[in-house]
């Protein structure tokens, strides 16, 4: 009985691994294919690579991308850790009121922001490009970010602001030295929800973007029409990127720890 | 933390200069495709030095737009869209582009809305090289071409497997062999109401254009009939893919990807039914509120000469508007000799050019999605 059931639920998360996996297997796989097919592997070759990074196109698209998300998320974590530090200190119904209006952006269906954001600048006749979609960007960043440090906030002493300026801290000081630290975890999660949110959004881009800027998403939803491999080598790089990245995150804390350990043991040693 | 701000730095470092030689290598081998011609200077000519164009997606060889922008020391802002509406939208939000490729029926819309502005006649010198065919249809959305001039066009037909369907078949049923039950389960239907409907229109006999609210039931009546006795497999643009594959034996498809099928499968074969079909044509135009149309003129113009032509119909496969790249195209040594869907049937008495027409647009769509409903 029991082993049936540990079986059925290896069964289940393999069969989810492989719904996760096996998408993004097979486009990188066929990003390697020689010929224009999609579904048809002729063989290996890294010419869709080499066609990737001489099209001008793509490479501005990956610019617009990564820019636009490093700023975005640069600004949205700061405006929107000051919020939310300054929600933690105000009086309940302003506090409700601000919650409320966070929220409402993130229920909210992409594509009624995307059409408001559009209406909203086409109607103060600002015209549409860059810094639209950067504002735009910004804008639906920010709740991410209050929402993911809301709760770290909450779980905080009150006091221990306080105390801290008892101790001879300036406001400043007490803000840097004791909140932030305490509240790192999630601004870095709020952080990192931000730079995804922009780095994959296309609807509210396609609508704010203007003559010659366009991000990935936009740059391969407009190229679906013939798709060739070249969106799968945009597509297998990204992949590659966002491993690499997760590795170098995940092995640098481990190798610091283990040399932190080995120092620790020569000390003693010496001792 | 800072190993990861470092990291991310360093990327952001690559990619910008991978960008940068991404630009130099682009011009340097578009270079060889184009004449030399000497260099124009766009700021003292026309004033501004920067136009947008705006195009549908992978329907270009990149490579002429930055034998343009050296020619005139200007640059080209090139976007692409997925769609003619997509494009709509975008111009309505207020984006102000300089060229844009619409299809003609689109055309015929925004000169209706006032959104096209004339072109300057005595910068287009290419007309006389166009296809009198070409220029012909042209006549049906845009009279005498006072906005517009032809990019790529084509029709609408099937493409098959000859080691699957016979040759009499589909010769003797033309569009109505998507409803011989013979073929059951191996036909892929195009999915837009458009092409959809302008099938079932020309398989019965009407005009793809007719409003005769009788001819709609009819159409509405055989499409439905399709869908319960054929098992068609509703498909856009990945039947590119499945035909050349060989996946199912025929296909509904747009002239230019057929000629890319044909190239890669030497099964398939493609056919016009006698029925009549539907002749297209993208062109480009300049929008009332370009903000450089001098260059916006001459770059229309610089598309429509002989080197970038040719340059285009070999990279996308679409038919050419000019004859004499048609020609070179389908020559001995051409890429499309003897390729049947390369070259568009001029003469077929059937053949029409789809008009705008918003309320049919409207009431064909809501049929359309009751067709595929099981």
């Amino acid at each position: 009985m029991k082993k049936s059931r540990r079986i059925f639920s290896s069964i289940y998360m393999w069969i989810v691994l492989a719904f996760f996996y096996l998408p993004i297997v097979y486009v990188v796989f066929f990003s390697f294919n020689s010929s224009k097919s999609l579904s048809n592997f002729t063989g290996f070759s890294t010419k869709w690579y080499e066609e990737m990074f001489s099209n001008r196109s793509i490479m501005e698209a990956i610019m617009v991308t990564v820019v636009i998300a490093v700023i975005a998320t640069a600004v949205s974590t700061v405006v929107g850790t000051i919020t939310a530090i300054g929600m933690s200190k105000s009086k309940k119904v302003v506090r409700e009121f601000i919650t409320q209006t966070n929220n409402l952006p993130m229920l909210n269906p992409d594509i009624v922001t995307a059409i408001g954001f559009m209406l909203f600048f086409t109607s103060l006749r600002i015209s549409t490009g860059f810094v639209t979609m950067l504002l735009a960007h910004i804008a639906f960043c920010i709740p991410y970010v209050i929402l993911s440090i809301m709760p770290r906030l909450r779980r905080l002493d009150p006091n221990m602001a306080e105390a801290a300026m008892d101790l001879g801290c300036t406001p400043w000081q007490a803000m840097w030295r004791v909140i932030i630290p305490q509240i790192k975890g999630g601004i870095i999660a709020g952080a990192l929800v931000a730079f995804s949110m922009s780095f994959d959004d296309f609807v509210i881009s396609l609508f704010t973007t203007g003559p010659g800027i366009s991000n990935i998403s936009i740059y391969v939803y407009s190229n679906v029409k013939r798709v060739n491999p070249t969106i799968n080598a945009l597509s297998a790089i990204i992949v590659y990127v966002v491993t690499a990245i997760l590795i170098i995150v995940n092995v640098i804390p481990m190798i610091r720890d283990r040399r932190k350990g080995k120092n620790y043991e020569a000390i003693t040693e010496i001792r | 933390m800072k190993q990861l701000q470092k990291f991310v730095k360093l990327c952001l470092g690559s990619a910008m200069a991978l960008s940068m030689t991404a630009c130099s290598s682009g011009s340097s081998s578009a270079a060889a495709s184009t004449t030399q011609t000497e260099t124009v200077d766009a700021q003292k000519e026309y004033g501004c030095n920067a136009i947008n164009v705006y195009n549908a997606g992978e329907y270009i060889d990149t490579a002429v737009l930055s034998a343009f922008e050296k020619q005139y020391n200007a640059r080209v802002n090139y976007d692409t869209f997925d769609s003619n509406e997509t494009m709509y939208t975008k111009l309505l939000g207020g984006s102000s582009y300089d060229v844009i490729v619409p299809s003609d029926y689109m055309i015929e819309r925004m000169i209706s809305e006032d959104m096209l502005q004339p072109l300057n006649q005595d910068q287009q010198t290419n007309e006389a090289d166009y296809d009198p065919a070409v220029l012909k249809m042209r006549d049906a959305y845009d009279k005498d071409g006072k906005y517009s001039v032809p990019y790529f066009w084509g029709s609408v037909g099937l493409v098959y497997d000859k080691t699957v369907v016979s040759e009499d078949d589909i010769k003797n049923e033309g569009w109505n062999i998507l409803k011989d039950t013979k073929y059951k389960g191996n036909i892929y239907y195009y999915d837009s109401q458009r092409d959809g409907f302008m099938v079932a229109f020309k398989a019965l006999g009407y005009s793809m254009n007719t409003e005769n609210e009788d001819e709609i039931q009819a159409a509405y009546k055989w499409l439905r009939e399709m869908n319960d006795t054929m098992e068609p497999a509703y498909v856009t643009d990945e039947v590119i893919d499945g035909m050349v594959n060989g996946n199912k034996g025929i296909a509904i498809m747009y002239s230019g990807d057929a000629a890319y099928v044909l190239s890669q499968n030497e099964n398939m074969a493609w056919v016009e039914p006698e029925q009549g079909t539907n002749i297209w044509s993208d062109s480009m135009v300049i929008p009332k509120n370009a903000s450089c149309a001098g260059l916006a003129n001459e770059f229309i113009n610089y598309m429509a000469s002989y080197d970038v032509q040719l340059a285009n119909t070999t990279a996308v496969g679409y038919t050419s508007v000019r004859s004499d790249v048609e020609k070179e195209m389908t020559a001995k040594d051409g890429d499309y000799y003897e390729n049947d869907a390369y070259t568009v049937r001029e003469d077929g008495k059937n053949d029409e050019v789809f008009h705008y027409n918003e309320k049919l647009t409207k009431a064909l769509s809501d049929l359309w999605n009751k067709v595929k409903v099981q």
